[in-house]
């Protein structure tokens, strides 16, 4: 490859990685990868690629004009030192071939089998516990409830609390017929570190219900040992449909 | 040779993919019903969990890469011989603290400290702060702390860090000059007498130095996207309920915490978010031992190496850090609680 080839091909592949990261924040799926927090980040490697992308166009655009002033004996010589290696431009590919043509999918149940998934959450130090009590109980999403049942001692106290959390469902055979889990994915980085937290739902017509299929779960909270240690169940009164949330996973 | 290898090799190829093509048909016919839904989904995870490694590192890279695109331009090697000493003890600690002021993560500090060497920074100096970077800076200190307190952990963390930087930069230091350890650089931009021209405008370099940062983002992003690939392929097949079931005595525990380190890939500026999760399951020791060992050593961190330095220093680059690591695991679980 001529030097003006690679350099034109760097900067078609800084530009698609640049649109390829613009369409992904467009359609709000930065966050079926990576934490809410980082998002900024990424818009910044956004706009930093169409940048670098510019940079190489003027620079192809100043060597042509260069070649036509100047000797053009000298000059390839001079391109020649150049050029950059060739053989690093295709592995750039790989992403945008894997985020064009498999289609974008959240991690669901099916990243279980090799990621598992917990029935308790540790408490992040910057967050204190007071802050999860002050909520509203119906305010507390699935990572709340998990907290509080790992950093309370007395957790009967919160049976009989109302509850309402959102997430999808997973069938465990360690679960009784009319059980199933409400669940959802916590991210803390990118998917790579996406956990599975879930609580245990009490509702006689769990079997109408798919798996991955997102839920709201309204009821009351009810304590139960599960694997040896507290967790808290909700005993349903609804269990509702609900399309999946823009934001899919929990940040810590 | 190419123009007479190539019309041998092409029949030949030609031939290994039909072969191979009947082989998958074969194959796929005698697969059980529900396979393919199953492969399906597996690609599923391994192209979300690729993808949000590689849209997670991006920025990193390319702010490692500036910097080192930038460092080329505006900083020349008297500048860098006036700032750091030449005693190698001096050297290394000095040089694990300049992460506090090139915040890099461990996908940007590899670029940046071969640049640094170029400019003629101590071997010592340039192992510590490759080692030490990642951790030793302000957004490292601060999401360690926002995960596990102003505490014990934090100290710990960093303190190990340091130490262990500073001992493997002393160990480089044996060696004679960056030559040595460093594999030469085919890409020609560093033959370019120019880029230092001392009449040229600030507007003038700052585009020659996009034009290094361009040049080095492809150069590390291969290593980068094909160490994803690896992380996110063992992570999609490999369960993690599988690596955490051998490790609970006080050995193994370190070495799963290790292995995980290694196995994750995850950025140093948010490992620790990580590791609270392992809190219930492994001791103080081994949670201490994956966030010293995870920021220096993991898969696509060592791509990286292997594209920059020589196989022999890689070795030590990965080997004293783990021993080291592991040692501190060990003391931890068994000394200290």
């Amino acid at each position: 490859m001529s030097s003006r080839m690679i350099r034109s091909f760097q900067g078609l592949l800084l530009l698609g990685l640049s649109i390829f990261f613009a369409s992904k924040a467009a359609s709000g799926q930065l966050t079926w990868y990576i934490n809410a927090r980082f998002v900024p980040l990424t818009i910044f490697g956004m706009v930093f690629l169409a940048v670098l992308a510019q940079a190489v166009f003027t620079e192809i655009r100043r060597a042509r004009q260069h070649e036509q002033e100047h000797d053009p004996e000298h000059d390839h010589h001079h391109e020649h030192d150049h050029a950059p290696a060739s053989g690093s431009l295709w592995v750039m590919l790989i992403p945008l071939a894997i985020g064009i043509l498999i289609p974008a999918r959240p991690l669901d149940s099916s990243a279980f089998s090799t990621k598992g998934f917990s029935t308790s959450a540790p408490l992040v130090s910057s967050d204190s516990s007071a802050r999860i009590f002050e909520t509203e109980s119906e305010e507390r999403n699935i990572l709340d409830w998990l907290k509080l049942f790992n950093f309370e001692e007395n957790v009967t106290q919160f049976n009989g609390q109302s509850a309402s959390v959102i997430g999808f469902v997973y069938f465990d055979e360690a679960l009784e017929t009319d059980q199933f889990y409400v669940s959802r994915f916590v991210v803390s980085c990118c998917a790579a570190d996406g956990f599975a937290i879930a609580m245990p739902v009490l509702w006689g017509e769990a079997l109408t219900l798919e798996q991955d299929s997102w839920v709201l779960v309204k009821g009351s909270i009810e304590t139960v040992i599960l694997n040896e240690s507290r967790v808290p169940m909700i005993v349903a009164e609804s269990v509702q449909s609900v399309p999946a949330p823009d934001q899919p996973y929990l940040f810590p | 040779m190419e123009t007479t290898t190539t019309p041998r090799r092409l029949p030949r190829n030609l031939i290994l993919l039909i072969t191979l093509g009947i082989l998958v048909l074969v194959a796929s016919s005698m697969m059980p019903a529900g396979f393919f839904s199953w492969l399906w989904d597996r690609l599923n995870v391994f192209a979300t969990v690729f993808l949000g490694i590689f849209v997670e590192a991006v920025p990193f890279l390319l702010l490692g890469t500036f910097a080192s695109g930038l460092v080329e331009v505006f900083l020349d090697r008297d500048q860098m011989s006036r700032w750091v000493s030449n005693r190698p003890a001096a050297a290394a600690v000095s040089g694990a603290f300049m992460g506090m002021i090139f915040p890099v993560c461990e996908c940007g500090v590899v670029p940046l400290t071969r640049r640094l060497f170029k400019k003629g920074l101590p071997l010592s100096a340039g192992i510590s702060f490759l080692l030490a970077a990642p951790v030793l800076n302000p957004i490292v200190i601060f999401s360690t702390a926002s995960a596990f307190g102003w505490g014990e952990m934090l100290f710990w963390r960093f303190a190990i860090s340091l130490g262990i930087a500073v001992v493997t930069g002393l160990i480089f230091s044996v060696e004679n000059d960056a030559g040595s350890i460093l594999r030469p650089v085919l890409s020609a931009h560093e033959h370019d007498h120019d880029h230092a021209a001392p009449g040229a405008s600030f507007l003038e370099k700052t585009r020659k130095a996009l034009l290094i940062t361009v040049d080095e983002f492809f150069d590390m992003g291969r290593y980068l996207i094909l160490g994803s690939m690896l992380s996110a392929g063992l992570q999609t097949f490999i369960p993690q309920s599988a690596l955490l079931a051998i490790g609970s005595g006080p050995i193994l525990s370190v070495l799963v915490m290790l292995l995980l380190a290694i196995l994750l890939s995850i950025c140093s500026t948010v490992d620790s978010f990580v590791a609270l999760g392992f809190v219930n399951t492994f001791s103080f020791g081994s949670i201490l031992s994956f966030l010293v060992f995870g920021p220096m050593v993991d898969i696509k961190s060592v791509m990286m190496y292997v594209q920059v330095f020589k196989r022999r220093a890689v070795f030590y680059i990965v080997a004293i850090p783990f021993m080291m690591s592991l040692l501190t695991g060990l003391i931890f679980n068994y000394l200290i609680r």
